[in-house]
């Protein structure tokens, strides 16, 4: 049984429709990748998983339970077992590092100050970053606050990890810092992730399996070396990185020749 | 033209319908959340530190300068017909039943409403609050339960600090600068008063605190639209609120001076 099933899911705000019959399947300890242009919905596929959308039609199942039809109280024990990390880590900003790390152990677990310590610590040392605890995230850099955000993630030790963008907005060394972050916690911690990401080396990098989605619709969904050779033209064009083609819907504005 | 009018009431009718129907819902939502577990005691303690110890300045300077203004005005009034004694009398009855109640409310509407809007609202447009659901947390329990319950204890709270501030603005006009006797506005100052009055008082403030904490609150988690949206919220906030607590003070006037 797949740990994701995402079966046609439908979601629209008013008119535009942004996920138009999708269907995936995530298996246990993979790692799927979800490729897509600004606005394609990507991150309502997300959003949808975690129940903080409610599909149109269509629904979520994880590990068998559809999200849209549980209790508050049934969500929130499915949602211990996934981390999500988001876009801009959405740490909480009145606290510390340490307290955002720490902030679901001491809603969710059983466990004493000394034992919490010591879990934020192993979840700052798999990302990374030490000394921090005490930083406040305005004081941290773009980067850093994404390894907060993952390593909030991770503290709860979920089954599932779900990113949401992570290296959006970042330079190309921390894209490959945080690239190589994901690839370490799934080698390590073995976890089910479905990362969002328009960065196409670490895509490649850490996906078992990647998705395009195209104007709300999935249209593509295999392994790495099978995506590189689809013939289908949005994909290569994705591929390419150039804007002519069919993946943009308005046209782009002519290219200038060099002088 | 006709048709025109009834569709934009009609779509004004069931606007309205849906936001109070919405505030209501998660009004009623955080009530039933205040006796779910996890207690939070150390953001409780830090929502009595910010709603209720950080407005002491702004409720003294308040009550001081209303109450002294309104025992000039009383002073002024009675002399009309040398019935300055009556002033004080009339200073207690105003101070317990209206001013301090009131006054404290809509202080403590733009004071802690504002800023209750304006960080859930923040919270809201940078995804904070999802990420609170995303770590099993219910944001109404966790965010709106311990603002209502600090707002519900520590407004009665500051009404009693402002009807005795109350007592001493008038003291330092009607004694200091009119001349009345101290012992005799003393006594003159709690003539008209009964005990009702300052549970009066209290049920008020009780009232207004439950109104500056939900609608704080809710205005801040209905945020959309970046720093447009937050930028609007803390507005819409004290507005709503000031209104319902001059509306509800009318209503809760008339039911409990029957």
């Amino acid at each position: 049984m797949a740990v994701i099933d995402v079966v046609n899911l439908s979601k629209a705000f008013g008119p535009k429709v942004v996920l138009s019959k999708v269907n995936l399947q995530v298996q246990e300890g993979e790692s799927l990748v979800v490729l897509g242009g600004s606005g394609s919905g990507k991150t309502v596929l997300l959003r949808n998983i975690m129940g903080l959308l409610t599909p149109d039609s269509g629904h979520v199942a994880v590990e068998g339970q559809i999200i849209a039809g549980l209790s508050r109280e049934e969500l929130f024990k499915v949602r211990q077992s996934i981390g999500m990390c988001f876009q801009m880590a959405a740490l909480f900003d009145s606290m510390t590092v340490f307290e955002n790390v720490a902030f679901g152990l001491r809603r969710h677990e059983k466990m004493t100050e000394n034992e919490i310590q010591a879990r934020v610590e192993e979840c700052l040392a798999m990302v990374g970053l030490k000394d921090t605890n005490k930083l406040k995230p305005a004081e941290l850099s773009g980067g850093m606050k994404r390894r907060v955000g993952f390593a909030r993630a991770i503290a709860l030790k979920p089954k599932l990890l779900l990113f949401d963008e992570p290296t959006t907005g970042l330079d190309p060394v921390m894209t490959d810092v945080i690239g190589r972050i994901i690839l370490d916690l799934k080698h390590e911690l073995g976890i089910t992730s479905i990362t969002i990401t328009h960065d196409l080396k670490s895509a490649f990098e850490i996906a078992d399996r990647i998705a395009l989605l195209f104007r709300g619709e999935c249209i593509a969904c295999e392994t790495p070396e099978a995506f590189k050779v689809n013939p289908h033209p949005v994909i290569q064009q994705f591929l390419r990185g150039d804007a002519d083609g069919p993946f943009l819907q308005d046209p782009p504005p002519p290219k200038r020749k060099s002088a | 033209m006709v048709l025109t009018f009834f569709d934009k009431a009609g779509t004004g009718v069931l606007r309205a319908a849906d936001t109070f129907g919405d505030f209501a819902v998660l009004a009623g939502r955080t009530f039933a959340a205040v006796f779910k577990r996890p207690f939070d005691g150390k953001s409780l303690l830090n929502q009595f530190q910010s709603v209720g110890v950080n407005s002491i300045p702004v409720v003294v300077l308040t009550s001081l300068a209303v109450s002294m203004v309104f025992a000039v005005q009383l002073a002024f009034g009675f002399r009309q017909f040398q019935a300055e004694g009556l002033a004080s009398q009339v200073e207690g009855l105003a101070v317990m039943r209206e001013l301090a109640p009131v006054i404290t409310g809509l202080m403590l509407a733009g004071r802690i409403g504002s800023a209750m809007a304006a960080e859930l609202g923040t919270m809201q447009v940078t995804e904070q609050i999802d990420a609170l659901e995303c770590l099993a947390t219910d944001p109404i329990h966790y965010l709106f339960v311990p603002r209502l319950l600090a707002s519900m204890l520590m407004v009665p709270l500051l009404t009693v600090v402002s009807v005795y501030i109350g007592y001493w603005g008038g003291y330092l006009i009607l004694v200091g600068v009119e001349g009345q006797s101290a012992y005799v506005y003393g006594n003159e100052f709690y003539k008209l008063l009964a005990f009702r009055d300052l549970r009066i008082a209290l049920y008020k403030a009780l009232v207004f605190g439950m109104i500056i904490a939900l609608v704080g609150c809710w205005k801040g988690y209905r945020t959309q639209g970046g720093a447009e949206g937050v930028g609007h919220a803390p507005t819409s906030s004290v507005v709503t609120s000031s209104l319902w607590i001059l509306i509800s003070d009318f209503f809760l006037t008339k039911l409990l001076l029957v």
